[in-house]
Formats: structure tokens, C-alpha cells, sequence
């Protein structure tokens, strides 16, 4: 398991043939990501970054190309096989939370946690043992709308954390959320990933990406740069703000 | 099973959190479907009124007549299944002279005390009574036909050819035999001592029995038995089934347009569920998505959708059934309520829910699963009647209201067909009640031209003519005879109707096709004739009339409301002289705004009372039911066009939450904004009642037509709504929508709208 890379894309293409003209957004991407590593994909607005992670997770039919999970080709998955891979294998982070807006936050963690097959006295453990750990037990009844961003984003971790998944893959988790719960976001991620979760984050704020051990840099759909930052960082901004 | 805990736990929080419009579902719903239940019920017993009436009089499934009542009675009340018995009531025949008329009854005598099975319910005035030995209970059809009231004379002339004056004390229900005249002898109850004056010899009277069972349907083996044990002691039998029968309206066309409502009706039920379910959907995309991002397949996700809008929708049918029964049973009493139509209505309207809820559910599961793309509208650009009502340069208000109609296609459509089907309907039902009133007010169009008929009686008939034809009121009279003829390869006659001449004097039969016979040995038929056998206009005929043959050839078809159409209609002289001469009736056509009922009584008193005159009964006034119908039909069509406008008003309100904003920030000002959104809706309110009204308007004649044609009356009936009354339900159409539609467009506008992102 661990020789093998936890997702590996090989030249992974995505061309939107929607409108008269094809636009292709990712073209010819490979990556390979270690079990327990944190990678963090940068790019403008437009460089294919947010694509590449929903290919990854399924959520997107990618136009060519491989796309491994855990030794297992995935990319020719029909949609719902992605859906069943998805409950067990990937975590999603949005950018904008994505919380289900009717559930309370108990339900939304405890749902991909039934959705996996638990039972409700295990999912009801899980949740409580997550929120404790993310510092949101009191929240557990409170409807999504009523938290802040901070809060609902914390939520949403624990969401997609709920059932240990091979592979966090989070797209902007601080994109929306000012610095001190961006702070706290990171905070969390860090802690994760120091658990042993395999994350794969994309952001376009170079602080954020400063907390992952690999930066793959995107430009118009092509890796420009990938570069696994030196341990131990001890000047890096996402320490800087963690100490703050 | 994972799924399934995982949605339930979804569903139970969506529901949660839209409570106010999950019940507006489930009440929707449920009105339609207690409406339809109510309608169906009260239709089914005004046109088959025994189910009601043997239920309110505690009747008798067998009745049996014997010739006394001897100790073997008894052995048929000791009969399995014989729960209780009515009788023995002696019975005489008698012939009650009315108005110069001379009708059959037969005087049952009764004791004071009514008995408890199959005792009369009385209508109006009180049962017989020991002091007033001359009273007479009479059964209502046979009172309404006679013409009499409370306290009438009623002369009954005994098989001795003695006259007995009796008087009405009261007028009963019943479900002992069918109504008069379709059932004859008509139904008396006198009391015994009455009956012994009327009728002292025993000889000439027999005995009637009922006899009620623990099972309905056992009536047949019963009466078998019955008709064993008393052999040749026994007159003759009948069951409930017989009784019923007679009881039946000829309820085609009723049955018929009900359920042409009742499919359509469901279809709009149908839509505005779908539009509902489609418009929540909408709202959901987002979270949708979040569901599919989080590993629910597509099939889970469209099931998890199907089960909570259908198990609103299944919820609602419940419910309506529970209303519309508990509203049935509380008009007409419990027994009386028909289970199969019920039946048929759940199961038709549960199947048309979970279809309805389908075609949303099954869009839901297929939302990308990405959730980061917001619910927006999905054209941004003006739509092409947008552009139009720029470039004619309309308010603002009204441009963006334009655009905003269109914005999403799917709903906008459901949206305009949603509103155009009851409307659809309701000019569909305008239409009908048009062509009703047109047969009320133009009798000669369905071939009543003569609003009377007079039979000789007891005068010679050209005395009669010739009374008939000296009244000041009196146009023209015709002549006629109704013969039956034998039909080759039938083995039933057919109504040959000989009236007036064949080259002059003839009787103006409303031809809708072909022409009016011109001489003798032509004919003009009705559509049923024409269908029963099997022939077009043009064809010969050969018919055999108390054994002569009668070959004539068919030049036309008529509107014939009598008989199911299969009517022959000939000039009097083409019949043999021994079927037409002398004739049987005269058939009287009336100066225009002249009273039939007035020149009947002036008949009736010039002549003597010797005269029989008979009213022509209108179809419209045997049809009157119809017209409650289409009342009903129209407040559940308006229910389920208000339900889908207010989806629509929701979905365009929830559409637009973010604009509202941006309009204010643009310097719109709240009635700016307010005048968007009901443009919004408005427009497309008018759309689809216009076009409703207009396939309504334009189908509805055939429609009528065409149910005319299979109803054997034939084509040619059907009127459109006249153009005010159907300008009137368009203007009060649209008007109610618009008034709808302000109302949260007001709030909307007023409102503080955050500018948040979503």
C-alpha cells in the first residue's frame, strides 16, 4: 500500500465541448499523490485547478486520460460506481461549505457516515467523537445558517472526514472565510494531515499552500511546477498565521 | 439499506423545513381528490337513486306477489338468509283518473304504523293516519306524474267500475319498485279498512311480500327458492337487481362527461403536483448535488425525491379520500355510498401522483454533482419577446417582468400548461352548459318543435284535431303515430315515429345531415338507428310493421334525443293505412312565447277533460344534473389553477430573491419591482389562459358532437360558449391570477433583500 500512490492521474484531459468552441481545461495533467501526503494545487482563476479535483473525486467525467485510487482505475467508473467509491474513498470540501441546508449539523456529519453502511449508534459515535475533536460539540443541534463560515466550513471537514477517507480532497476550503477562520481551517487540516490523511487542497493563496509538504502549480491546465516544500518550515506563512 | 437510512434522514429534514408548503401539497391534493370523490358519489346516486333510497327505507331485496296468505309464507320467511320480511300487504289494482288521464295502480294497504323493513320515507306530508280513513299515501314518482300535491282529490276507479274519492295525505319514497311510468302500476298505501271499502272481494286482490336478506347477492338463489316452495301460489317475483334497473337514469352522456372532467381534472392535478415537486427540486439543486458529491448514486437520489413528494402526494389522497367520503357519507348516509368508484379514484389518483412526482424526481437525479454551481437561471439573455417589448419601448418594469417569464423554459411551460388544461376545461364545461341552455331555449333544434301532445282519449280524432287546432296558441298540428317496427337480423324493434305529411305538412325535423324526406317513402333517421343498423344515408330500409314491410329510404339524419337515436321518423303517409289512420296523437307546435302549460290546461278545460295532453320534456331539463357538475368542476379546476400559480409565483419569487437587490440598487422602486414580478407571472398567466380558452373553444363542439354521435344523438348539438361568457371567465380568470400573484410580489418588493453570496 504504501509503495503505491494513494490517486495518480495520468494525462488527464478536460475539454467543455458545451459551447461552439471547445475549451479544453485541464490538458495532459500526471500526478501522483503518496499515502499521508498534502498537496496543495495552485493556479490563477481559470487554470484548471478546481476541474482536476472534481475529476479526481468523480464528480467530473474526465475527456481522457487515467485517473488510479488506491491501486484501483477509476476513471472509467460509470457515475453511480463513482458514487459508491465516493462514500467510502473521498472527503469533499467546498468552497462554499455546502452543508445541507435543511439537515442540522449532527445530521450532516452523520449522513455520509450511514450513507457508508454504519449503524445509527455508530454514526452517532463518529459524529460526536468529530465534533469534539473540531470544537463544534455544542453546535450539534444548531442548523447550518446559524453557524459562521468558520463554523460551517469546520462542519464540513467533519463531514468529510466522517467515514476516514483515502483521500480529502478539498476544493478552496478558505476561499470564502476571513483570515482568523481561515486560521482555524488550516489549523484543523494540519492536524489531519498530521494523523496521516492524504489531502489534496486547491487554493490560489500562496499562505494556505505554504501549509502543504507539495505545491503542483497549474497554468492553463498544464503542471507548470511541482515542488515539494522543505521540512522542517519554520518561516512559512502558514506558521506564521498558525502562531498568531 | 444504508441508503434508505441515510435518506429517511434527508427526507425527514427537508420536510422539517418546509412544512408550510409540504401541506399545502398534501391539501391540494387532498381537494381534488375529496372533490372528485364527492362528485363522483352525489352523481352516481342521482342517477342511480336506489342504492339511497333502499338504504333510507330499510328495503327488501325479494319481493314476491301470491294470490293469499296462507301458511306458506311462513315457510319463505324461515328461508336461509331471510333476515326479515315486510308484509304480507294485500293489494288491489286499481285505475287512478287524473286530468282525463287513466293511469294504473294499485292500492297497498298498510296499518298506521309503519313497519320497519321497507317502510316509505316520507317526502312531504304525514302517513296515514286512522282518523282520516280516506287518506292515500302516494309514492313520488307516481304523485310527481300525476300532478297532485298534499291534500289533492284522488279519484281510483275499483274493478267494479265503482269511483272512490281519496285524499293525499302524504307523498313517499320508495324502494319497493321503480319509478312511474317507467314501472307501472304506479304505488298507493291505503289502510286496510280502506282497502276492504275499495275493494271488498279478497278475489280480486293478491299479496305482497318483501323479504330482506343478510346478503345482497343471495337474492337470486332466494328467490329460486321462493319460486319452488310456493309454485303455482306464486304470482310473480322480483329482485333488487330488477328494481335498480328501473331506477337507472340514462346516464351515458353524464357518465361520460364526468369522466372526461375527471381524466383532465386529474391531469391538472397531475401538472400541478409535478409543478410543485419540479419547482422544489429547483430549489434544492444545490443540495442535490451535495448529496450526489457525498456518494448518493443517481437512482438513489431520483428514488429518495419519488418517495418524499410521492408519499405528499399519496398523503393527500388519503386525506381527500377520508374528507370526500366523510362528506358523502354526511349528505346521503353511510349505506348508501358506493364503495367501487371510490376505489377507483384512489387507485387512478395515487397512480397519477407517483407519475407526476416521476418526472422531477428523475430530473433531480440527474443534477451534476458538482455543488459549487449555484441554482441559477439558466439564460442570461433577453429573451426574444423580451427584445420585442424593448424595441416597442414598454416601461422597464415591464421588460424585465417579460424576461423573467421566460428565463426557465420548463417551469414557464408547465406553467402556461398548467393553467391552460383547466381552462381548457372549464370553457369545455362553459360549452356544455351553453349547449344546454340552446336546447332550452330552441326545443326545434333536437326535434321538439311540438312543445305538446294531445291523444283523442275519448274523442273522435278529428274532433280533437280540430279542438287542438281551433286554440289561439296552437301554430300547427301534425298528426303522428309511434309504431314499432322489427329490424332485419335485430331481435329488437325500433321506433318508427310517423308524424305529419311527406310532401306538405310535414313535421320540421332539426336535418343535421343530408336533407328532409320530400315524399313518401323517404325517412330521416337518428344516428343510433343509423349505427344499430348499420346503414348511411342514402341506403334503403326494410322494417316490418305489425307484419306489413315498411321500405323506405334514409335522406337524412336528424338530431333524435329520444330512444338513444333509434328513431325512425317518417311521413304519416308512409305508412300502411291500418298503422297510420286513424292517428294516435297530435303533435302541437305553439305560437312563439306561448305557455305550453297554459294551453294544456286550456285544452284540457275545452275539451271536457276528455283530451290526454302531454308536455315534450326538454333534454336539457332531464340533463339538469349536468349543470351541478360543471359547477363543481369549475371550483376544483379553479383550485388546481391557483395551486400551480402559486408554484409558479414561489419558483419566480425564489428565481429572482437575488435580483430584487440589484433592481432596488438600480433605482427600481418597490411598485417597479413589485409590477416586475407580477409581469413575471402575469404573462404567463394570460398565455395560458388564452390559449386555454382557445383550444377549449375551438374543440369543444366537436367534442359535444362527438359525444352526441356516440350517445346516438347525433352530431350538430354542440354551441360554444357564447363569446360573453367566456370573455367573462377569461377576464375573471386572469383577474384572480393576477390578484394572486400581487400579493407576494407586494411582500417581496417591500422586503429588506440581503445581498449575500449563496
Amino acid at each position: 500500500m504504501s509503495d503505491e500512490p494513494v490517486l495518480k492521474a495520468v494525462n488527464l484531459v478536460k475539454i467543455y465541448s458545451d459551447g461552439a468552441v471547445p475549451v479544453p481545461a485541464v490538458r495532459g495533467v500526471d500526478l501522483q499523490v503518496e499515502a499521508g501526503e498534502f498537496v496543495a494545487v495552485m493556479g490563477p482563476s481559470g487554470s484548471g485547478k478546481s476541474t482536476l479535483v472534481h475529476m479526481l473525486g468523480g464528480l467530473d467525467k474526465r475527456t481522457s486520460g487515467e485517473i488510479w485510487l488506491d491501486g484501483q482505475r477509476a476513471d472509467t467508473l460509470s457515475e453511480s460506481a463513482w458514487a459508491l467509491l465516493r462514500r467510502k474513498k473521498i472527503g469533499f470540501v467546498f468552497q462554499f461549505f455546502n452543508l445541507v441546508a435543511n439537515m442540522t449539523v449532527a445530521d450532516n456529519v452523520e449522513l455520509p457516515a450511514l450513507l457508508a453502511g454504519a449503524s445509527t449508534k455508530e454514526a452517532r459515535e463518529r459524529r460526536e467523537s468529530l465534533l469534539d475533536a473540531l470544537n463544534l460539540t455544542g453546535r450539534a443541534d444548531a442548523a447550518p445558517a446559524q453557524l459562521s463560515g468558520g463554523e460551517q466550513q469546520r462542519v464540513a471537514l467533519a463531514r468529510a472526514l466522517a467515514n476516514q477517507p483515502s483521500v480529502l480532497l478539498a476544493d478552496e476550503p478558505t476561499g470564502n472565510l476571513d483570515s482568523r477562520n481561515t486560521r482555524d481551517v488550516l489549523r484543523l487540516l494540519g492536524q489531519v494531515h498530521k494523523d496521516g490523511q492524504t489531502i489534496v487542497m486547491v487554493t490560489h493563496d500562496a499562505r494556505v499552500a505554504a501549509l502543504a509538504d507539495r505545491v503542483v502549480s497549474l497554468l492553463d491546465g498544464e503542471i507548470v511546477d511541482d515542488g515539494r516544500l522543505s521540512r522542517p518550515r519554520r518561516r512559512t506563512v502558514g506558521e506564521v498565521i498558525d502562531l498568531r | 439499506m444504508s441508503t434508505a437510512l441515510a435518506g429517511s434522514r434527508w427526507i425527514r429534514a427537508d420536510l422539517r423545513a418546509r412544512k408550510g408548503q409540504a401541506i399545502l401539497t398534501v391539501l391540494t391534493v387532498a381537494g381534488i381528490v375529496a372533490a372528485l370523490i364527492t362528485a363522483v358519489t352525489l352523481l352516481e346516486d342521482s342517477t342511480n337513486p336506489w342504492r339511497g333510497l333502499f338504504a333510507q327505507t330499510e328495503g327488501a331485496h325479494v319481493w314476491l306477489y301470491t294470490r293469499d296468505n296462507t301458511a306458506q309464507l311462513a315457510g319463505v320467511r324461515a328461508l336461509d338468509g331471510v333476515t326479515a320480511t315486510a308484509g304480507p300487504y294485500r293489494s288491489a289494482p286499481v285505475t287512478a283518473l287524473q286530468d282525463g288521464r287513466r293511469e294504473p295502480a294499485s292500492l297497498r294497504a298498510m296499518p298506521a304504523e309503519p313497519p320497519q323493513v321497507a317502510h316509505p320515507a316520507l317526502a312531504e306530508g304525514a302517513w296515514l293516519d286512522p282518523a282520516q280513513p280516506d287518506g292515500v299515501v302516494l309514492e313520488r314518482s307516481f304523485a310527481r306524474d300525476l300532478r297532485l300535491g298534499i291534500d289533492d282529490p284522488f279519484t281510483v276507479v275499483a274493478l267494479s267500475g265503482q269511483r272512490h274519492t281519496l285524499y293525499v295525505r302524504g307523498i313517499a319514497d320508495s324502494a319497493d319498485q321503480g319509478f312511474y311510468p317507467e314501472w307501472t302500476p304506479g304505488l298507493a298505501w291505503v289502510l286496510p279498512e280502506a282497502l276492504d271499502r275499495i275493494e271488498p272481494m279478497l278475489g280480486r286482490s293478491e299479496w305482497v311480500t318483501g323479504l330482506r336478506l343478510a346478503d345482497a347477492d343471495a337474492a337470486q338463489v332466494v328467490s329460486q327458492r321462493v319460486v319452488v316452495m310456493l309454485d303455482d301460489k306464486l304470482q310473480r317475483l322480483y329482485t333488487w337487481r330488477e328494481i335498480r334497473a328501473a331506477m337507472e337514469l340514462d346516464n351515458r352522456l353524464l357518465g361520460m362527461l364526468l369522466a372526461l372532467f375527471g381524466v383532465v381534472g386529474l391531469v391538472a392535478a397531475a401538472l400541478a403536483l409535478a409543478n410543485a415537486a419540479g419547482g422544489r427540486v429547483l430549489g434544492q439543486l444545490r443540495d442535490l448535488a451535495t448529496l450526489k458529491s457525498m456518494g448518493f448514486t443517481r437512482g438513489q437520489l431520483a428514488l429518495l425525491l419519488l418517495v418524499e413528494h410521492g408519499a405528499l402526494g399519496l398523503l393527500g389522497v388519503a386525506l381527500g379520500t377520508v374528507i370526500g367520503w366523510a362528506a358523502a357519507v354526511m349528505l346521503l348516509g353511510a349505506p348508501s355510498v358506493a364503495p367501487m368508484p371510490v376505489l377507483t379514484i384512489v387507485a387512478g389518483t395515487a397512480l397519477v401522483v407517483l407519475a407526476a412526482v416521476g418526472v422531477p424526481a428523475w430530473r433531480g437525479g440527474r443534477t451534476p454533482p458538482i455543488p459549487a454551481a449555484p441554482a441559477q437561471p439558466p439564460s442570461g439573455h433577453l429573451s426574444r419577446l423580451a427584445r420585442l417589448a424593448l424595441l416597442v419601448r414598454l416601461p422597464p418594469a415591464l421588460v424585465l417582468g417579460t424576461r423573467d417569464a421566460f428565463t426557465r423554459r420548463v417551469p414557464a411551460f408547465l406553467t402556461v400548461f398548467g393553467l391552460a388544461v383547466p381552462m381548457m376545461m372549464i370553457t369545455i364545461g362553459l360549452g356544455v352548459w351553453a349547449t344546454l341552455d340552446n336546447f332550452a331555449r330552441n326545443p326545434d333544434q333536437v326535434g321538439q318543435h311540438a312543445a305538446l301532445q294531445v291523444r283523442p282519449g275519448k274523442l273522435d280524432p278529428d274532433e280533437a284535431a280540430r279542438l287542438a287546432g281551433a286554440d289561439r296558441d296552437v301554430a300547427a298540428v301534425y298528426p303522428g303515430t309511434d309504431v314499432n317496427a322489427l329490424a332485419p337480423g335485430e331481435g329488437r324493434s325500433v321506433r318508427v315515429r310517423a308524424v305529419g305529411g311527406s310532401t306538405s305538412g310535414r313535421y320540421p325535423f332539426p336535418v343535421a345531415e343530408g336533407r328532409m324526406y320530400a315524399e313518401p317513402g323517404e325517412a330521416v333517421a337518428g344516428q343510433g338507428l343509423l349505427d344499430l343498423l348499420g346503414v348511411k344515408i342514402g341506403d334503403r330500409v326494410r322494417l316490418t310493421v305489425g307484419g306489413s314491410p315498411l321500405i323506405v329510404r334514409v335522406v337524412g339524419r336528424t338530431v333524435e334525443p329520444d330512444q338513444d337515436g333509434e328513431v325512425l321518423s317518417v311521413g304519416l303517409d308512409s305508412l300502411a293505412a291500418k298503422d297510420s289512420m286513424p292517428p294516435e296523437y297530435y303533435a302541437l307546435a305553439l305560437r312563439p312565447g306561448a305557455d305550453p302549460d297554459e294551453v294544456a290546461a286550456r285544452l284540457l278545460a275545452e275539451s271536457g277533460e276528455s283530451l290526454e295532453v302531454q308536455a315534450a320534456v326538454n333534454p336539457a331539463e332531464r340533463l339538469a344534473m349536468i349543470r351541478v357538475v360543471i359547477v363543481a368542476l369549475i371550483a376544483v379546476l379553479t383550485l388546481i389553477g391557483l395551486a400551480n400559480l402559486l408554484t409558479a409565483s414561489a419558483l419566480g419569487l425564489r428565481d429572482h430573491a437575488a435580483d430584487l437587490a440589484v433592481l432596488k440598487a438600480m433605482g427600481l422602486t418597490p411598485r417597479q419591482v413589485m409590477a416586475t414580478l407580477v409581469t413575471g407571472t402575469g404573462l404567463l398567466v394570460v398565455l395560458g389562459v388564452g390559449a386555454g380558452a382557445a383550444v377549449g373553444a375551438s374543440v369543444v363542439t366537436g367534442l359535444i358532437d362527438l359525444q352526441g354521435h356516440t350517445s346516438g344523438v347525433g352530431a350538430g348539438i354542440g354551441r360554444p360558449p357564447s363569446p360573453v361568457m367566456l370573455g367573462t371567465a377569461v377576464l375573471l380568470a386572469v383577474g384572480t391570477a393576477l390578484a394572486v400573484a400581487l400579493i407576494p410580489a407586494r411582500r417581496a418588493a417591500r422586503a429588506q433583500v440581503p445581498i449575500t453570496a449563496r
